[in-house]
Order: C-alpha cells, then structure tokens, then sequence
C-alpha cells in the first residue's frame, strides 16, 4: 500500500501503455490484490497472535522443524527401547523387563566383530582412496583460470552426485558383471572372464566413486580459501612445486581435508545399498547386519542392540578422529558442523547427508 | 616455477582419470539402454528405443515411477517451509540456547540412515500409517531437513538485514515484511535447497526400502528389487530416467543459482 514503496515502482514504460491500453497494467493490479490479501492475513495474525505473544515468534518459526526431528528421534528412542528388550522365542514377542541379553550376545558373536573389523578397514581404505582422488580435482577446479573447463569439472561432478547409490550400483554392475564391459574387452582380447564384481575391490570401487563428489564439494570451499599469493611467494622464494604443496599447500587444506575425510569415514562405515548390490551378500557391512537381523532373523531387540552399536561407534570413531587429527582448526570447522555454525559449516553437512 | 610441469602433469591425469571414473557408470546406463538385444552385451546388438517403449507402456516400473514423484514432491513441500522458517529464526532471533537447537536440528545428518529408518518404521508401525505414500515423503524430508537449512541460512547470511529494517521503518507490517521483501531476498536459497530436497527424496533408497511394501514401492527399491545376475536393459532404461532428471536438475541448478555458489570460500 502507500506504506510500501517497493509497489510504487511501476516502471515509466509501463505507465505509458496503461494510458492508451486498459485502466491498470496487470502487473499493478496484481500487486494490489497481493496487498489486500496481506492486509486481510495481517488483520487475522493479529488477532490469532496477540503482540503480547510476540516474544515467542521465533519459536513458532522454529516449531515445524523442531517436531519434525522430534519424530526421527521418538523413533531412536524405540530402537534403543527394543535393543534392551530380548525376543521370547514362544511367543516371538519381545520381553516386558530391559535387559543387556541382546548386546550381551550381539558382542559374544564371532560375526559381529568381523563385519565390523571389515567395515572400519573398508570405511578406511574408501576415505584415503578418496581423499587421495578429490585433492587433485578440488584444486584443479578452484584454481583452473579456464571457466568453460570449470564449469565442464563442476557438471560433471553434480550429474553422479544427483544419482542415487542403486542406480549408479547398477552402472558398475552394467561395467564389472560376469558379462559386463571389462569382461566382454579382456574376452575379445582372449582372457578368461574374471570375477569382479562381488568382490572386495569392487565393493571399495563402488563406494570411493560414491563419495567422490561430497569429499570435492567439501574440499573445493577450503581450496578457495588458500590464497593463489602463497603458492607463487613459495615458488618465488625456490622452493619446487612439492616443497610447495606439502609446506603451504596441505597445511592450510588440513581443516577441509579432515572435515571431508571424517564425513566420508562415517557415511561409509554406515552405509547399506553399495555394498549390498555390489558385494552380493558375501561382504556385509555393520548396515547390513542390522538389517538382516531385523528382517532375516525377524529378531528385532537383536536388530535394534546392533543398531545402537552402530551408532555408538560411528560417533565414537568421530570424535577420536577429530580429537587425533582435527587440532583445534579442524575441530572447530566440524565442531561447527555439529553445534554451532550452520552455514558456515554447510558442506560438511552437507555431505553428510547427500551421501545417503 | 621449477617443476610447474610435473604438477600440470600429475594434476591432469587424477583430473582425467577422475572424470572418466565419475562418467563410467552413467555413460554405461545410457549405452545399454539403447540396446535392441534382451540382455546387455558388449559390443551391444544395435541400437533401438524397445526398452523405452516398454517402460512408457505398462510394465513394472511406471506405478513406482509415479509413486517416487509424490514422495519427492511431498518432502519437499513439507521441507521448504518448515526449513525456510527455521533458517530465518536461527538467523534474525536470539535464543538463548541456539548451540541446543541447532545440534538437533542437524541430528538426521549424525543418526546413521539404517537407525533412522528403522526407528521411523518402528514408529510409523505403531502408528499404524505404514503403508500409506505420505509417511516416506515425511520420511524422506525428516532425514535431509538439513539441506533445506543449510541452503536457506547461506542466503540469509548474505542478507543485509537493513532491508528489513527499511522496510519496517516505512510501515510495512511484518507479514508485509516478511513476503515482499524477506522471502524474495532469500529466494536463490530456497530454490537450492528445495531442488536438493526432492532429487534427494526421488533418490531415496534405504528409508523407502524399510517403510514401503509391496503396494507402495517406491522406484529405486524397485529397481533394487528387480536386479538380477543376468543385466536386462529395462533396468537401464529406468535408470536412464534417473539419468535425464539429474541432467535437468544440474541445469536447473545452474540456470537459478548458478553451479559456482558452491566454491564459495565460507
């Protein structure tokens, strides 16, 4: 309305077709039907929200979101609920009184600890592979003075990041399968099909290319942050490309690389469908035996005590890393990630949850 | 600079094999869905758009394609305001406890996704609203809220709050404020986020794979379900699919927000 001189700004060329044209451009009239509906929605706030509850606004903006994780974590509440429940195999129903029996057994198990010894090797194995791999294509897309070549690096990083973990499972199969594309070109050259996929190499393949674009997307941020100046003072004052990069270059990535190392750690270490399609059942990760005990054994206290295991050391695990690596820089960007700063820590989350 | 060739070279061939890596998986799909043959060989038997027919008429894709495009639509509309809103508070109100809500509100992205689903399924079960579509969508947006966050608090904190304080200076009530000017600033955040919410929602795997069943299957638990050890190529014209909308959303991304925004040192 009048109070408003962002609705005044109807421009002069317009004005001049309203003359000979209709009363009113429609652009104009428009505005104004925007502005009674606001008046109209103003009037009920105002009764609705007395300016005596003003002081909880921003709760009300908040509210949605907060109920919205409040029923992700009711149901963490139930899971660790039933984990402390142990299943009456007369009536396969779980038990009325908390117990321990189900982490009890769930540690006394020979296959507990394999799968979870060859998860944290795998989740290992995937974050060096992949770090080793983003480095060079973070730097390359920062510092690359080339735009069409940049932005060619950036599509091509987005179109597999869209993609979700089956269907790019499904193009590795399509690649390494028994009659896929490595071994159809090593028969046409006379070598005996090899098994590749359902392997542990393929399972690891499948993973570093799925983390790939979440460790460059949070390492390229870091990487514009190292002033290009450096580099060139190094060399400047002798020193060679390597003496540059391990003296300038990777101390000041160190932050990026340890936040980008741990989110990939820890989406590995609790990921489900590539090694599912791709390890074919012989190589489960900690995911996986979760799910099978819940849906294969249908013992769901079992199930859920697994679960919480698995979350326990996943968190574990980052924290010691970032206690061991992070030093303060470090910790502070993912400490921001975790509690404080949304935004400025917005890959690492980035990350985190793109990677499901 | 000495040496500066031995890095252009080294830098180039990660560079190439990195590309050629990311590429492999989705030029494959593409290449087998055009085959005329019924399973996938190489070199393929011709080239032909059977498998696309196929889809298109019936078959056992087309409900769950439709099913993966209301989750994905449905998280995100439950997504962009409650995100959108709480973005805003957590950027223009002082609470006294923000280190407290903030940790909760990125708790989807610390719980490991198997535990979410699982609790959620355990959940929804007693409930008694498994079984219907909107509670994966819920799902679906519960698990990525954070996105939706992140993105509009990256455009808030570009905001120069003096706009909203011109526009209360004078007059504008706040709804006012809020839709003329707020709203419209922080724009390119919400259409990042919301773009990410719903390829992440159409994508979505483990969740819908736990709160799904066999009237509500949604399409990559479909396509999970139908792998076989012989490869067929109506897999890869499905996936195919999943091809083209993440090429249209690259672009929209691009076209709105501009693919840059995300090299930003923060």
């Amino acid at each position: 309305m009048r109070h408003l001189p962002t609705f005044a700004t109807t421009a002069p060329g317009r004005l001049r077709v309203a003359e000979d044209g209709p009363a009113r451009p429609a652009g104009r009239c428009r505005m104004e039907a925007l502005i009674t509906w606001l008046d109209w929605m103003e009037a009920w706030r105002s009764r609705l929200w007395p300016q005596r509850l003003a002081f909880l606004d921003g709760w009300m903006l908040l509210l949605p979101a907060l109920l919205l994780v409040a029923v992700l974590v009711v149901g963490l509440v139930e899971i660790v609920d039933m984990s402390l429940r142990s299943l009456d195999r007369a009536t396969f129903l779980l038990g009325e009184d908390w117990t321990l029996a189900n982490y009890a057994a769930a540690l006394s198990r020979r296959a507990t600890w394999v799968i979870g010894w060859r998860t944290l090797w795998a989740s290992l194995v995937t974050t060096v592979l992949t770090l080793a791999l983003a480095f060079p294509y973070a730097y390359a897309l920062v510092r690359t003075p080339n735009a069409a070549w940049r932005r060619f690096l950036l599509v091509s990083l987005f179109l597999p990041f869209f993609l979700g973990q089956v269907v790019r499972a499904y193009g590795w199969l399509i690649v390494l399968g028994r009659q896929g594309l490595v071994n159809s070109l090593l028969g046409l050259a006379g070598i005996e099909p090899w098994p590749l996929i359902y392997t542990p190499p393929a399972v690891v393949l499948g993973l570093v290319q799925y983390m790939l674009p979440f460790a460059v997307l949070m390492l390229a941020p870091a990487m514009t942050a190292i002033p290009e100046e450096l580099e060139l003072a190094s060399a400047s004052l002798g020193a060679g490309w390597v003496r540059t990069f391990t003296n300038v270059v990777l101390p000041l990535a160190r932050p990026g690389l340890v936040a980008a190392g741990v989110v990939v750690f820890t989406l590995t270490f609790t990921e489900y469908a590539i090694p599912q399609i791709m390890g074919g059942g012989k190589f489960d990760f900690a995911a996986q035996a979760v799910y099978e005990a819940w849906f294969s054994t249908s013992d769901a206290g079992q199930g859920s005590a697994l679960a919480v295991l698995v979350v326990l050391v996943s968190t574990g695990l980052t924290a010691l890393m970032l206690a061991l690596l992070g030093g303060r820089a470090a910790a502070g960007r993912v400490g921001r990630a975790a509690a404080a700063d949304l935004s400025a820590a917005g890959m690492t989350a980035a990350g985190t949850g793109a990677a499901r | 600079m000495r040496g500066e060739r031995g890095k252009q070279v080294l830098i180039t061939a990660v560079v190439l094999f990195d590309l050629l890596f990311l590429a492999l998986p989705t030029v494959i799909i593409l290449l087998a869905s055009f085959t005329s043959g019924s399973i996938v060989r190489f070199p393929p038997e011709g080239f032909s758009l059977r498998w696309y027919v196929e889809l298109v008429s019936g078959g056992a894709f087309l409900d769950p394609f439709g099913r993966s495009l209301l989750v994905a639509t449905l998280a995100t509309l439950f997504a962009v305001p409650a995100g959108t809103l709480a973005a805003l508070a957590l950027a223009r109100w002082r609470f006294r406890t923000a280190g407290l809500i903030r940790l909760w509100l990125l708790l989807p992205f610390t719980i490991p996704l198997v535990v979410a689903g699982l609790g959620m399924m355990a959940l929804f079960g007693e409930l008694r609203i498994l079984g219907s579509l909107w509670p994966v969508g819920l799902a679906c947006c519960i698990i990525n809220l954070p996105f939706m966050l992140w993105a509009v608090s990256a455009a808030v904190n570009h905001l120069d709050p003096e706009l909203e304080n011109a526009a209360a200076n004078l007059g504008a009530p706040p709804l006012h404020r809020f839709v003329t000017v707020t709203i419209p600033a922080v724009m390119p955040g919400i259409v990042t986020g919301g773009l990410l919410m719903f390829i992440l929602a159409f994508n979505e795997f483990l969740v819908s794979l736990m709160l799904t069943d066999a009237r509500t299957v949604t399409l990559p638990v479909q396509i999970y379900t139908s792998i076989r050890a012989v490869i067929t190529p109506d897999l890869a014209a499905v996936s195919a699919v999943y091809v083209l909308v993440a090429l249209l959303a690259v672009w929209l991304l691009d076209r709105l927000v501009g693919l840059d925004l995300f090299l930003r040192a923060r």
